[in-house]
């Protein structure tokens, strides 16, 4: 019978109803959407901080860089001398570290940033990459490579394909061990073992920066720098982790904004349920006075009309929530240009406060609770 | 014969208005009263008190064997569910409720649901064929006749009917005044509200008010 009154009420004043429902959905619909987005935000930040990935860049120098006055060439390193500086000054706090030699070769015609580095280290220095495949365990490996993402897009390829690079008059052809999904520019790279970037473009013991990975805090980190920098003064040394942080800041207040504005919205969506369940408790005070009179209980008339708002509260959740997902993906493109990815934990949370600010917004209802049953004998 | 209604002294006080100025009577089980007097002389606020809408300012009032004056508000609640049977002169159905449903919620509100009795209870007045109607789609005498089903569907002990028949042409009136009748010779007993003298002389005992004193009781039956 309680389910059979509560459709019959939910009939009876569809009217009035489809107003607060409405505002639920409306209200919905963009606090998903904006829980969405700070959830996924959340989830990217976390993945920066929580993982150690490389830390610290040694690059060449500002001095390097004007030897050859004139050209454009970047300014490479020599390999030899940049490790063994490292070695010196080497502790059990770097986690990982491998150089990086980067050259547009061509396949198929077609340009593409190779990046030599040492593989075998990659999965230290980039542990947020998702792989399709499989790390490749050696830097001696000349026969294997790592894709991005969209290189393999745009060349069809797959773990097992072949890919061949060409170099000027120079060329390699190499298997895919795995396809890279990076979420950065290493989607568009080609990652090789260092000596095949090396002898493509004839840069035998060159190199361009080398990356750590090192444990510690910012300031620890920082240390570490510092006397690797005094151990090679021709080179430029610096922590990297500090341009996340500052990113992290950014995201944070972006993140405050967002909870700042689903929480005005909640407050908006409770009080257009409010005014509209307060003109329904009016129109609604002779029959509560007739339910009382007939020996329902206040407990049971008022929870009749809280699971009705409750039942409006769910529906607007789970409706305005579809609806948010999809608002937040377009969002994430036009406004982050970003992919953000639907977060399923949104509709129960979704649901869950809009049942509790229909709740709030029914506020009004309990004045019912105090309808005198005598009411129903007068009136008249 | 058991008595079911028991009251001595009884004051209603609305700020300086004597609604109910010491009234004392008793009805007897099976009993058929006509409660008479002017307007505003302090009927429906007997009957409130009397099915527990109400409490009185003082004085004692016994129905079905429980003192309402000392009921709690939860207490009156059950009271009203399950020794009253009420019948308004506006009806009072739930506008968004068919006529069994109506039926049913006094139901609910006493124990539990049981739809083939509301549907029985409501062949009985004559509406076994507007069952799922909502009241608005009902005339007048059909949606008083749903309210008597839905008086008589928990079997309460007391019948209060503030004047049934008020709002009714006269020949809805003459069926609810049948249906009255057949209760009253099945043995309910009933306390019914009426302005028509003719309607008064049905029941057993007649008693008027006047400025909320009871001004006299005449015995009409000879049983
Ligand atoms: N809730 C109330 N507040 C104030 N005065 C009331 C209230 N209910 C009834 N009265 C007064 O009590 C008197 C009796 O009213 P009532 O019992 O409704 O009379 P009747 O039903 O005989 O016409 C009237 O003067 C009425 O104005
Ligand atoms: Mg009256």
């Amino acid at each position: 019978m309680f389910a059979r009154l509560l459709v019959r009420l939910l009939r009876g004043s569809r009217g009035r109803l489809i107003v607060a429902l409405v505002a639920l959905i409306s209200g919905a619909t963009v606090i998903s959407a904006l829980l969405n987005l700070d959830l996924d935000i959340e989830r990217k930040l976390a993945q920066e901080f929580s993982t150690l990935g490389a830390n610290v860049v040694i690059a060449p120098g500002q001095t390097m860089q004007t030897k050859d006055a004139g050209t454009a060439a970047p300014s490479l390193m020599d390999q030899a001398i940049v490790l063994s500086a490292l070695k010196q000054v080497g502790s059990a706090d770097v986690v990982a570290a491998a150089p990086y030699l980067y050259i547009v070769a061509r396949s198929a015609g077609t340009p593409v940033v190779i990046a030599g580095t040492w593989l075998d280290e990659t999965p230290k220095l980039d542990p947020t990459w998702k792989l399709d495949g499989e790390w490749i365990a050696s830097r001696e490996d000349q026969t294997q490579c790592l894709v991005g993402r969209d290189v393999a897009k745009q060349f069809h390829l797959k773990q097992g394909s072949e890919i061949s690079l060409e170099y000027q008059r120079r060329s390699a052809k190499l298997d895919v061990a795995a396809v890279v999904d990076a979420g950065g520019t290493a989607d568009s790279q080609v990652f090789v073992n260092l000596p095949v970037a090396q002898n493509l473009a004839t840069l035998g013991g060159e190199i361009a920066l080398v990356q750590l990975s090192v444990t510690g805090n910012a300031a620890a980190v920082g240390d570490f720098a510092a006397r690797l920098a005094q151990a090679l003064p021709q080179f430029q040394v610096r922590p990297i982790r500090q341009v996340t942080e500052a990113e992290g800041e950014l995201l944070g207040r972006i993140r405050l904004l967002i909870v700042s504005m689903a929480l005005l919205i909640l407050a908006l969506t409770a009080l257009c349920v409010l005014a509209t369940m307060a003109a329904l408790a009016m129109e609604r005070r002779m029959d509560v006075g007739l339910m009382k009179a007939l020996g329902g209980s206040i407990s049971r008339v008022v929870g009749l009309f809280l699971a009705e708002v409750g039942v409006l509260g769910a529906a607007g959740g789970l409706i305005g929530c579809i609806a948010g997902l999809a608002l937040s993906r377009w969002m994430g493109e036009r406004v982050f240009g970003a992919a953000i990815a639907a977060r399923w934990e949104i509709f129960p949370l979704t649901i869950a406060l809009m049942i509790l600010v229909a709740l709030a917004g029914a506020f009004p209802l309990r004045l019912l609770g105090r309808v005198k049953p005598a009411v129903i004998l007068r009136g008249e | 014969m058991a008595r079911v209604v028991e009251i001595e002294g009884l004051r209603k006080i609305f700020g300086s208005v004597r609604a109910l100025d010491g009234i004392s009577f008793s009805v007897e089980e099976g009993e058929w009263i006509a409660i008479m007097g002017p307007s505003g002389s302090g009927k429906t606020t007997l009957i409130n008190i009397l099915g527990g809408l109400d409490s009185p300012t003082s004085g004692n009032a016994v129905v079905a064997g429980t003192d309402v004056a000392r009921l709690d508000e939860s207490g009156l609640t059950r009271f009203r569910a399950e020794k009253i049977g009420f019948i308004f002169q506006q009806f009072h159905l739930v506008p968004y409720l068919t006529a069994v449903e109506n039926v049913m919620l006094a139901q609910y509100f006493h124990s539990t649901t049981d739809e083939n009795e509301a549907r029985e209870a409501l062949k009985r007045v004559g509406l076994g064929d507007r069952l799922a109607h909502l009241p608005a789609q009902l005339s007048g005498g059909e949606q008083q006749r749903v309210a008597v089903a839905r008086a008589l569907i928990n079997h309460p002990k007391l019948i209060l009917a503030d004047e049934p028949t008020g709002n009714l042409d006269e020949v809805n009136e003459e069926l609810v005044l049948r249906l009255l009748r057949e209760l009253h010779s099945e043995g309910h007993t009933i306390l019914m509200v009426t302005h028509a003298p003719a309607i008064g002389r049905m029941a057993d005992r007649r008693i008027e008010l006047e400025h909320g004193r009871l001004v006299q009781i005449t015995e009409l039956s000879t049983k």
